[in-house]
């Protein structure tokens, strides 16, 4: 059996949206060259750019087999599920749920951090790194965190469909122009919140993953507001010394591939592929867990008056 | 296989246009002025290490100052290049590093894919570096 047909005609959301980005940038650029409230560079928008090319090239030459996938998917669903409105309601909060989980492991786990590393690569914050996007994602079944959807019922274009309007929600966050929201700031992902996600601070380390909504971080214990007293400095924990966007696409996977050759066991293998980025088996290496745990070290030592 | 075949070429206009829209972006942002490039010297070099709780013992900047090797108190290197306005660098063991050293033209190598081999000019060769090069991790 077919999945139910949509009572109207989903347009490709995203191919629609690709002018508002262009005419969003050279605003931003404007206004950024104007006001210096924000930064631009030119070599490092061309890699995000380049990134982003990358990502539909690859989307176009693979995305078939996440078709496939949903599909397979769906003929072991649970419920019937058709195209009314409480399903569309659920189907976005469904969406929006399975991908703060998709995303908090992306962070959390290397597999899927060597995909989702792209996007955080650059050292600057503004629409263009909206755009550096992944070449890998299929490759690393970023996909499979929304099969249970799909499984529960739901037509495998209504979860598409979410998934594109994400996507797109979640350009105009990035960017340094925009302050707080008021009230907006306590249910949506915003680009106060977005800031503190893509910050290298210790205090703003693996927070604020929420896609169109950040209420999945408030109850899920990962929410840090943005504090005025400590601006964002943007990228990852180790920064790329590279534009080429080959190595900016691949240079965590080689890196995941170098660790493997060097493993001694099954538990570094284990380690070096899913356990979070920057595990070593001597814990000489970085992660977010330790560098977080130095710097509340730090804090506890600082707030401690001298006897 | 045919049906594959089609959709690319159906999507071909739309790529041509991505990649316009890329370089037509990519163009603004230069003439715009988005086009900082950074310097490193002593003082730049010190701060990075101090910032990783580090302590310089004496470094190589390049000439054109957008790259340098410093070798630190506790025997590791520090090596940093200019990212734009932005700079980059790793702190790591000499050991995982490999040097080449010839006609006053240094290239350091690493295991990290996400920063690429360092070349620069070494107008004075530190005797530091002359071991490395020559295969003497210290």
């Amino acid at each position: 059996m077919t999945a139910p047909q949509p009572p109207f005609e989903i347009p490709p959301i995203i191919t629609y949206a690709v002018p508002g980005f262009v005419l969003l940038i050279l605003i931003e650029m404007i206004y950024i060259r104007v006001t210096k409230k924000g930064r631009y560079e030119a070599r490092d928008s061309l890699t995000s750019l380049l990134m982003g090319f990358g990502n539909q090239v690859f989307e176009l030459a693979l995305g078939g087999l996440v078709i496939f996938a949903f599909a397979w998917a769906y003929q072991f669903r649970l419920f019937e599920i058709g195209w009314t409105w409480w399903a569309l309601v659920l189907c976005f909060f469904g969406e929006d749920l399975s991908y703060y989980w998709f995303h908090r492991l992306a962070h959390e786990r290397r597999w899927f951090w060597a995909s989702h590393v792209v996007h955080h690569s650059s050292q600057h914050y503004n629409l263009t790194t909206a755009l550096r996007q992944t070449w890998t994602g299929v490759f690393a079944l970023s996909f499979a965190f929304k099969l249970p959807l799909v499984l529960i019922g739901f037509p495998p274009d209504m979860v598409f469909m979410f998934s594109a309007i994400s996507l797109v929600y979640q350009f105009w966050i990035h960017t340094e122009t925009i302050g707080r929201l008021g009230p907006f700031e306590w249910v949506l992902n915003t680009p106060s919140h977005h800031r503190v996600h893509h910050a290298v601070n210790a205090k703003y380390l693996d927070a604020n993953y929420a896609g169109v909504l950040i209420i999945w971080d408030r109850m899920f214990g990962t929410f840090v507001p943005e504090d005025d007293r400590e601006k964002p400095r943007y990228g990852i924990i180790s920064q790329l010394g590279t534009f080429n966007p080959m190595r900016v696409a691949f240079h965590e996977w080689l890196g995941i591939f170098r660790d493997l050759r060097g493993a001694k066991n099954l538990r570094e293998v284990w380690g070096y592929t899913f356990g979070p980025p920057g595990w070593s088996p001597d814990g000489s290496r970085k992660t977010s867990a330790s560098i977080k745990a130095a710097w509340a070290a730090r804090q506890q030592a600082a707030a401690v008056p001298a006897e | 296989m045919a049906a594959y075949l089609q959709q690319w070429i159906d999507q071909a206009p739309v790529l041509a246009g991505s990649i316009v829209a890329v370089l037509f972006m990519a163009g603004v942002a230069a003439l715009l002025g988005f086009r900082h490039t950074t310097r490193i010297d002593s003082a730049e070099l010190a701060r990075l290490a101090a910032a990783e709780g580090a302590r310089i013992e004496d470094a190589l900047i390049a000439p054109d100052s957008k790259s340098a090797l410093a070798r630190l108190a506790d025997g590791k290197l520090m090596i940093v290049r200019v990212m734009g306005a932005d700079i980059s660098g790793r702190i790591l063991p000499a050991s995982a590093a490999r040097f080449r050293l010839r006609s006053g033209r240094l290239w350091v190598a690493f295991a990290d894919t996400g920063f690429p081999p360092l070349h620069l000019r070494a107008e004075q060769t530190p005797p530091w570096l002359a071991q490395l090069s020559a295969g003497e991790a210290t």
